[in-house]
């Protein structure tokens, strides 16, 4: 009696565990029959809120009628682009199906293996619609692992009563007919002039074991360049908002920054604000291009979802040139989709130009090797040093070396 | 002579104080300070993180308006509800616990009393957060890391571990003399009559004491929050509320909201504290005279 129940029990037990399987497997649904099926999407907050037009909610109703094969039940979430990937990385299993994220962060998604890979038909499209670096920078080891929407950099903010057409070019200049203020103790934005002396990160970004080329006379000089600029009468460092607050009081006339300052910057300048890719800077008698990091931002899908096909047609969808359209229209959001940036409307919007211009010319793909996350903070103290006036020109030579020693370590 | 040296004593008694004071003053102020200011940001007219002035140059009211109706952002009223309830109900729960396991630990004589206290001291030792991963697990295990019960899993968050800092309560039941609970057992009162009736009314400062820091510890938290809340927005608290007001896109329209939103979030601490030292003074001038 005993020995039944016990195979009773085991038997029991092994049903469910099958059931447990199935359960987990994706229905493949016969013509004709609608699927039900949930689909959780994060997007931030700003997507979702009824002052900026809802085009999350928007987007995905329209992709549900786009496929009348699935009855789609939507739940969504609030993540931002740059904290998306890290939050899906730490639990993939009860994550957004389709989220957002910044393409810096595409190894905390590949590390964690929380990313869905894009290919045959899907990543056609998404190779048919966008430039190449767009492209590159959502590859790793060859897979494509989202669909982009936008470019993600900073570029010049410049008010035009004071800065001619001309003036713009050349940081110097700009510095004789105005005040500029530079965040020069963020290291997302000071290695744009060690860039523009031939400094290198990871040969062309994507070669970890290659390192960091901030070192030798042409890393020293840019350091000597950026002690002799801060002490420019005319040079303000940005720092906790103070060059958007001397924009504000007038006493500061161009800062850099990004698209998520432009709504604001607007505001405070009016019709005299002006857009415009960095400048170049002259270092001994040289003009040199400044170059910023750039990146994108991408929708990507969740590798443990339970509905692989719907979650990249949606990814895709929220990617595509109808959803980049509306989500320029509501959100200012730059397109990256080429169809849409000849469209005339959208070209000849001076923040669109700017944050492509900046993409394509002066600007480098930011590496997203995890030994970048050792670039940090050296180029950051650099900065400090140099404000807090530690950093001379006789100390510049050895302080560079140091800061080169240190993005090439890790720390350990 | 003797005049003199008198004089002088006083002379001297008063340069004393004199330094006294004023060294006092210049520490309260600079105390003070950061407090004044954050106070008078709220206040500030002129938008952005930054202003080159330490005095506002004109006063509004908008932050705090801004703050309570646009909600479509950052929804910082659902945020306040949902932190006050939160703390509410961790603050209840686990004043009971403590005060229950205190009061255990100081009254009653058992077998596991020693090796729970210290094991209670050694798991004192490691900072809380440490757990928080399996905490987290274990939550989404048990279903309660999605929807309405993520104010649940909040609540046990807060309120679970509370049975293990007992010292300073049970420190103080001890110095209540035991006679006054063997007097009431020869009345006829239960264990329980004794804690509810005896105990606790004769240690006020104690559980103003606990009420306050159960509270302020949900009330300020941003870790566990954070890792549980992860993108349900409806359920985050005032903490993760005012971080993400600092986030560089947030930054410049929301900073002197920022302000206004710490100040708001001090005034249930403030108002508790208030309400409750008068029993927190009562208490401290002597419970078991006469």
């Amino acid at each position: 009696m005993k020995k039944k129940l016990a195979v009773l029990a085991t038997a029991l037990m092994s049903v469910c565990l099958v059931g447990g399987c199935g359960s987990t497997k994706q229905s493949v649904p016969k013509d004709g029959e609608v699927e039900n099926i949930r689909l959780m999407v994060w997007a931030p907050s700003e997507d979702q809120s009824k002052d900026s037009g809802e085009w999350l909610r928007k987007c995905c109703d329209a992709f549900a009628e786009k496929h009348p094969e699935y009855n789609i039940h939507f739940t969504y979430g609030v993540a931002d682009e740059a904290t998306a990937a890290t939050t899906v990385a730490q639990d993939p299993d009860s994550s957004a199906d389709v989220f957002m994220y910044a393409n810096d962060n595409l190894t905390v998604l590949t590390d964690a293996k929380a990313a869905a890979k894009f290919g045959g038909i899907y990543e056609q499209e998404v190779v048919d619609t966008n430039s190449q670096t767009i492209v590159d920078s959502l590859r790793s080891d060859g897979y494509l692992y989202g669909v982009p929407f936008t470019t993600n950099t900073w570029y010049m903010f410049y008010d035009k009563s004071v800065f001619s057409e001309e003036d713009i070019k050349s940081l110097d200049t700009m510095l004789e007919r105005g005040v500029v203020s530079f965040p020069f103790t963020n290291s997302w934005y000071l290695p744009a002039f060690y860039i523009g002396n031939g400094c290198t990160l990871f040969e062309d970004g994507t070669v970890e074991e290659a390192g960091v080329d901030f070192a030798g006379e042409k890393a020293t000089d840019v350091t000597n360049y950026l002690i002799d600029l801060l002490a420019n009468p005319n040079f303000v460092v940005d720092a906790d908002g103070a060059g958007m607050a001397g924009l504000r009081d007038g006493s500061i006339n161009a800062i850099f920054t990004g698209s998520w300052d432009a709504g604001s910057i607007k505001e405070i300048l009016g019709d005299n604000m002006g857009v415009a890719q960095l400048p170049s800077y002259t270092l001994n008698g040289e003009q040199k291009q400044m170059y910023a990091y750039a990146g994108s931002k991408a929708i990507g899908v969740n590798s443990s979802s339970d509905h692989m096909v719907a979650a990249i047609q949606l990814a895709i969808y929220l990617g595509s040139s109808e959803a980049q359209r509306l989500h320029y229209e509501l959100r200012n959001v730059v397109p990256c989709n080429t169809e849409l940036l000849n469209d005339e409307s959208i070209a000849n919007d001076m923040l669109v130009t700017a944050q492509n211009n900046t993409f394509n010319n002066t600007s480098i793909l930011q590496p997203f090797v995890s030994a970048m996350s050792n670039c940090w903070t050296p180029v950051e103290n650099m900065g400090k040093g140099i404000r807090n006036k530690t950093v001379t020109h006789d100390n510049a030579d050895e302080q560079t070396q140091a800061m080169n020693d240190a993005m090439n370590s890790n720390g350990l | 002579m003797e005049e003199i040296s008198y004089g002088s004593a006083r002379r001297k008694r008063l340069i004393t104080n004199t330094v006294v004071y004023v060294a006092l003053s210049i520490l309260a102020i600079i105390w003070v300070f950061p407090i004044i200011w954050v106070v008078l940001t709220s206040f500030r007219a002129e938008k952005g993180s930054y202003v080159s002035t330490f005095l506002p140059q004109s006063y509004t009211f908008d932050n705090y308006v801004k703050l309570f109706t646009d909600t479509t952002i950052l929804n910082f009223p659902k945020m306040f509800g949902n932190t006050l309830f939160i703390a509410i109900c961790s603050c209840i729960l686990s004043t009971f616990y403590v005060l229950a396991v205190s009061y255990c630990l100081s009254r009653l004589r058992f077998k596991m009393r020693k090796p729970y206290m210290n094991m209670a001291m050694v798991l004192g030792l490691f900072p809380g957060f440490m757990s928080m991963v399996a905490v987290y697990f274990i939550l989404k295990a048990l279903g309660l890391s999605e929807g309405g019960l993520i104010r649940l899993a909040l609540i046990l968050c807060y309120s679970g571990g509370a049975g293990l800092s007992f010292q300073i309560a049970k420190g103080f039941f001890d110095t209540i003399p035991v006679a006054i609970d063997e007097a009431a057992l020869i009345d006829g009162c239960t264990r329980w009559q004794i804690f509810w009736k005896i105990s606790l009314p004769l240690s006020k400062p104690m559980v103003v004491y606990t009420i306050l820091t159960a509270f302020i510890g949900p009330w300020v938290d941003f870790i566990f929050a954070k890792v549980i809340c992860r993108a349900n927005a409806d359920y985050y608290t005032v903490a993760i509320g005012l971080w993400r007001m600092l986030e560089k896109e947030y930054i410049d329209s929301w900073y002197t909201c920022f302000a206004a939103g710490a100040v708001i979030i001090s005034i249930p601490i403030a108002a508790l504290f208030m309400f409750l030292q008068r029993y927190y003074v009562d208490g401290m001038s002597g419970a078991v005279k006469g």
